[in-house]
């Protein structure tokens, strides 16, 4: 499992972005988002019971990761009309503001190995990648247990908090 | 009212204080970044809504959109750093500086702008605001990148007169 220094996998995949016909689809790479830290955060099946509401509590969050510089994308192995087709069929899905990644080939998923041994899905796995393209945090959970969506823009805002001034500057370190 | 004009309704009794700003804002040894930089960080720091405009409207001749902002930013964050960290050097208990301040201060990296007179404006409003040790890191800091204090001093008369208008204006908007 890739984890806390490594560099992010190249990737390229469709991803669900929109309701409106003819702006529902496009194509996302880890290029994407350029000079922006990146939160990805999976899960193993659409049209499943604790997914929703994490997703949903992320999508709550977008514009506190959005004040931080940091794009939020969340992710499957499902096509991206399964992701379309479940948030059409969704309440608390339809207003989602947050790309939903089709990770179809399950290319991303084995590039960081995050994938149930079992049944090739994703376990609730949830990076922080730096715009440098660093992975900072990395947390997985197994299938049942949903996630804290609160507990990872703290974790963005610990890892972007830097005591920059002269006054804790010390001897040897670089200065700005 | 520009800030000419605002400077002609300051009182006989603070008549210096008017001569010198319009000194100060001409000085030779500073650049027009560090002077109307050092000024609007300081009319920031002193908080008197008119003497701020009319800074604000004169600087604006003067400075690039970045710098202007550059300013704004050291007045804001050093209004923060100037309280935490004079808290944590005044305090007895000196375990305060060993915990983590987890304080966001990314602006002071990412100002956009000459880092020396970045710092420049910082210790104008540390002057202001007081924080001892604030003022002796900026300026260590200044000095190590080759700034003399004849230009340091500058930006702090700059503060202090700001400072001293700012309070008149105060007294007489109340009177």
């Amino acid at each position: 499992m890739l984890g806390v220094g490594d560099k992010f996998p190249a990737f390229s995949v469709m991803a669900t972005v929109s309701l409106e016909k003819g702006k529902e689809f496009e194509t996302i790479t880890d290029a994407s988002y350029p000079g922006k830290w990146k939160v990805y955060f999976f899960w193993p099946m659409d049209f499943t019971f604790v997914c929703p509401t994490e997703i949903a509590a992320f999508g709550k969050l977008a514009k506190d990761f959005a004040d931080r510089d940091a794009q939020l994308l969340g992710g499957s192995t499902d096509s991206e009309f399964v992701h379309l087709a479940w948030r059409n069929n969704h309440d608390d899905l339809r207003d989602l503001p947050i790309p939903m990644l089709a990770d179809k080939k399950q290319e991303l998923g084995k590039a960081l190995d995050v994938l149930h041994k079992g049944i090739g899905m994703y376990l609730r796995a949830t990076y922080i990648v730096d715009p440098e393209g660093t992975i900072r945090f990395v947390s997985v959970n197994d299938l049942s247990v949903g996630r804290n969506p609160q507990e990872v823009l703290r974790v963005l805002d610990a890892l972007q908090t830097d005591e920059l001034c002269p006054c804790n500057w010390e001897k040897g370190q670089a200065t700005l | 009212m520009n800030l000419e004009q605002l400077l002609d309704t300051v009182p006989s009794y603070a008549k210096d204080l008017k001569l010198n700003l319009s000194n100060l804002l001409q000085q030779p040894d500073l650049s027009k970044q560090q002077i109307w930089g050092s000024a609007l960080t300081s009319a920031i720091t002193s908080r008197n809504p008119q003497l701020l405009k009319a800074i604000t409207a004169a600087a604006a001749e003067h400075l690039k959109p970045e710098a202007m902002e550059a300013a704004r930013a050291a007045a804001a964050i050093m209004g923060m750093n100037n309280i935490y960290y004079r808290f944590q050097h005044l305090a007895e208990n000196k375990k305060y500086g060993t915990i983590p301040a987890r304080l966001r201060m990314n602006v002071i990296r990412t100002h956009g702008i000459e880092p020396v007179d970045f710092e420049l404006f910082c210790i104008a409003a540390s002057a202001i605001n007081g924080c001892g040790v604030c003022i002796d890191s900026h300026e260590k800091v200044v000095r190590e990148k080759g700034t003399g204090e004849e230009v340091i001093l500058g930006c702090v008369r700059i503060a202090s007169v700001v400072h001293a208008l700012a309070t008149v204006f105060d007294a007489e908007l109340s009177a």
